[in-house]
């Protein structure tokens, strides 16, 4: 879901990506784990990538969201926000030092 | 800005990096798929390599053989033309075991039976179990009999048949 977002927030490729999470403060995801997703991603439809050639090397390959991939993060979204709505109010009380002891 | 030249050693170390993920990858995955990986990854390394260094951009992929069990999850074909050539390999080498042992049994025969040699066959000009003893002995190398016995090992191995198109 998240690289769907940055996704559709710019279109990058793989390192330029992770370099992204990374200044999100998510440093510790690696590129070992961003590149398999993002083929994964392609491979069920949700990004299409186009080639760019680059300066240094191979072209640069650059995805971003197809209109399926939209869908499936605006459903994911909404699973997601309906999920952290359920857990905040348990999330937000206190933790009490010690369980309460069962009624017996 | 022009980008840093990548030095020898760097272009090694990705290139190595590369050719042990494409390892993993290597008769399980289209080749054209293949190509479009390495390429990718190639292209991110560079890219990592000019801000990092070589080194960090390795590091950074993690394990290279999890990596490529990754892609090999993502894109396995249906035929596994590895496990299908590893298959043919083991079953040459246990006709040749086979073969020495009819071959033993063969010359201890002769021996015990006070003979000076001789031939023996068994599927005569197709099988492998034909050869001779005299004063030292030949066997068959590569017989008809191997080669179907080592295609029939590929094609289940592989599982071949799934190259062929399914019934809708």
């Amino acid at each position: 879901m998240a690289l769907l977002r940055l996704l559709a927030e710019r279109e990058s490729y793989g390192y330029e990506l992770v370099g992204r999470l990374h200044q999100l403060g998510l440093k510790q995801i690696q590129e070992g784990s961003v590149y398999p997703a993002l083929s994964r991603l392609e491979r069920e439809g949700s990004v299409t990538a186009r080639l760019v050639s680059s300066s240094s090397g191979p072209a640069r390959k650059y995805y971003r969201p197809s209109p399926a991939g939209y869908a499936s993060l605006a459903d994911s979204e909404v699973a997601w926000t309906t999920l952290v709505r359920a857990l905040e109010p348990i999330l937000s009380r206190p933790v009490p030092r010690r369980p309460q002891e069962a009624k017996t | 800005m022009n980008p840093p030249k990548l030095s020898f050693g760097d272009r090694l170390r990705i290139e190595l990096a590369v050719l042990r993920i494409d390892w993993e990858l290597d008769g399980r995955i289209p080749w054209r798929v293949r190509r479009r990986l390495k390429n990718e990854l190639r292209s991110n390394l560079i890219a990592a390599t000019e801000s990092n260094g070589a080194k960090s951009a390795v590091s950074q992929l993690g394990d290279l053989r999890a990596l490529g069990a990754s892609y090999l999850e993502i894109y396995r074909g249906r035929v596994d033309a590895r496990r299908g050539a590893w298959a043919a390999v083991i079953t040459y080498a246990a006709i040749q075991v086979l073969a020495v042992a009819v071959f033993l049994a063969f010359q201890s025969g002769i021996v015990a039976g006070g003979g000076h040699g001789g031939s023996y066959e068994l599927l005569a000009g197709f099988g492998p179990f034909q050869g001779s003893v005299n004063h030292g002995y030949e066997m068959e190398i590569l017989s008809p009999a191997h080669l179907v016995l080592m295609l029939a090992a590929f094609l289940i191995a592989s599982r071949a048949w799934r190259v062929l198109p399914r019934r809708a």
